[in-house]
């Protein structure tokens, strides 16, 4: 394919150019060439394992398995909400660093510019940190609700309360 | 620190007709037989008093007195009419180191206790062995079913000398 | 599908050497239900040690019978036990194999007169391929029971056994 490309787009006016363009074109040949190669390798042993064994379900092989017992109740349980805390905490930083990767390779050819970018960025991120580590989110344990301090600010306002019975 | 005898003199003070006997004909400890409806009152009052304090109950077991007729059965087998079983309690004082044993005989075609739950939480489990192995209830027992054996074990009680395998159990052959 | 299990009815070369390749692969790599019960449990555990090593035969020790080729039953198994081991039994996948160990289940053991709750024997409940003698069986019979289910699986087939 390589090959094919050179010859058909050689021209003296575009040589340069085109030469930068079908190499990085092969470039992303190669990743296609190993997507392909891992697609095929896995369907290629899923294939041959369901090829070889054998297969005789019953009715007790397929039930749900709880330690030789009748399954009582439903799988589906209620997990603690934490999890999507802490699921979601380390999406944000893992994001940052893949972000942050790229940058700690090149910053140095564009001198402070380039630096104070990173450094940018970095704060902004930390002030996130820094609200959530306020707010507890870093901890297991539920973080009691921090109420706002803005019950000083609206003194002298009289709330009318509801009409009870007693007196 | 006090000895069987001393402990025998204060319960037959207090509760006269329902302790029976002080049996010291035994090999390893004196045995005093008390009546079996009167136990949970004795039992308070072995935890509750100060010079007593009996807090530790070791150990609740069943027996078979083996002293009934011996009945032959059409099939060949013998089964027991009459006679007794029995439950011994071993008690203990942590603070005042010394130790006791009960004993209660009910029959064995109508065996009845009451229960002891209230005063050692620990009974709870041993009174449903007791009822497992032997099948004696025990009165006023807050959860009394079987507790090593299957829970549909319908043949009787193993640990009695007339007890008999049955031929299968849920499909399994039960005997060699 | 299991389109190679048992399909075939003559037995040429082709078939005995894919024969011979499948029953090597699945030999050499027997994951372990161990369904350690009582004090045959502890010489299994002494034979998955460093001692004698079961790790070396390919022999993993997993926790669900999902994931296990063969089951160690090992130890005294009672009535209210052996309906569980019925039905782990029958949730692991074929090709299962199956190893009594140890007295209690091969034959109820020192239980087998009096033992009210014993199940004499845990062939009564599940079909055994290979019996491990002793009480306990050493590790190194218990190596050999292994050895003999392998000698066993070698000599299987893919071919359908005509009546």
């Amino acid at each position: 394919m390589n090959f094919f490309l050179t010859f058909f787009l050689n021209s003296a006016k575009f040589e340069n150019k085109i030469l930068i363009e079908t190499s990085m074109l092969t470039e992303f040949g190669k990743i296609f060439a190993f997507m392909l190669i891992a697609i095929i390798f896995v369907v290629v042993t899923v294939f041959m394992s369901k090829l070889v064994r054998p297969a005789r379900p019953t009715k007790e092989k397929l039930m749900i398995y709880e330690c030789g017992e009748n399954p009582e109740g439903t799988p589906w349980v209620k997990f603690n909400i934490r999890f999507y805390v802490v699921a979601l905490i380390f999406l944000i930083f893992d994001v940052e660093v893949v972000l942050l990767v790229p940058w700690t390779v090149v910053y140095q050819q564009y001198g402070l510019a380039g630096y104070f970018i990173g450094v940018i960025f970095l704060f902004f991120l930390g002030l996130g940190m820094a609200y959530e580590w306020k707010k507890g989110d870093l901890e297991w344990a539920r973080p009691y609700p921090q109420s706002s301090k803005l019950k000083n600010a609206v003194k002298g306002v009289e709330t009318s309360l509801p009409v009870t019975s007693e007196k | 620190m006090k000895s069987t005898e001393e402990l025998f003199a204060i319960l037959k003070e207090k509760f006269g007709d329902a302790v029976l006997q002080l049996n010291t004909k035994l090999p390893k400890e004196a045995v005093i037989d008390v009546t079996p409806s009167q136990i949970a009152e004795i039992s308070w009052f072995l935890r509750d008093t100060e010079e007593l304090q009996f807090d530790n109950l070791i150990l609740l077991t069943g027996l078979d007195d083996d002293n009934g007729e011996k009945v032959k059965l059409e099939d060949g087998t013998t089964e027991t009419k009459g006679g007794t079983l029995s439950v011994v309690y071993h008690l203990e004082s942590m603070k005042l180191k010394h130790k006791l044993v009960l004993r209660v005989s009910t029959d064995r075609d109508k065996p009845e206790v009451e229960t002891v739950c209230k005063v050692w939480a620990c009974a709870d489990w041993h009174e449903r062995e007791a009822f497992d192995m032997f099948g004696i209830k025990f009165l006023n027992h807050p959860d009394l079913r079987r507790i090593l054996m299957p829970y549909d074990w319908e043949e009787s009680y193993p640990l009695r000398k007339d007890y008999k395998n049955p031929e299968f159990y849920q499909g399994m052959k039960v005997p060699y | 599908m299991g389109l190679l299990d048992k399909e075939f009815t003559d037995d040429n070369i082709v078939i005995t050497k894919v024969e011979d390749l499948l029953n090597w692969a699945r030999l050499s790599s027997l994951w372990q239900m161990s369904f350690g019960l009582a004090c045959c449990a502890i010489e299994m555990m002494a034979t998955s040690a460093s001692h004698y090593d079961f790790d070396r035969f390919g022999v993993i020790p997993r926790p669900s019978p999902r994931q296990a080729d063969i089951i160690i039953i090992s130890g005294t198994v009672t009535f209210k036990m052996a309906i569980r081991i019925k039905r782990i039994y029958e949730q692991m996948p074929d090709p299962k194999y199956i190893i009594s160990m140890g007295s209690c289940s091969n034959c109820g053991g020192p239980y087998w007169e009096h033992g009210y709750h014993v199940l004499k024997g845990v062939d009564r409940v599940i079909p055994v391929d290979v019996y491990v003698p002793g009480c306990p069986p050493r590790p190194e019979a218990l190596l050999e029971g292994l050895l003999t289910l392998q000698n066993k699986i070698r000599n299987e087939s893919l071919v359908k056994k005509s009546v």
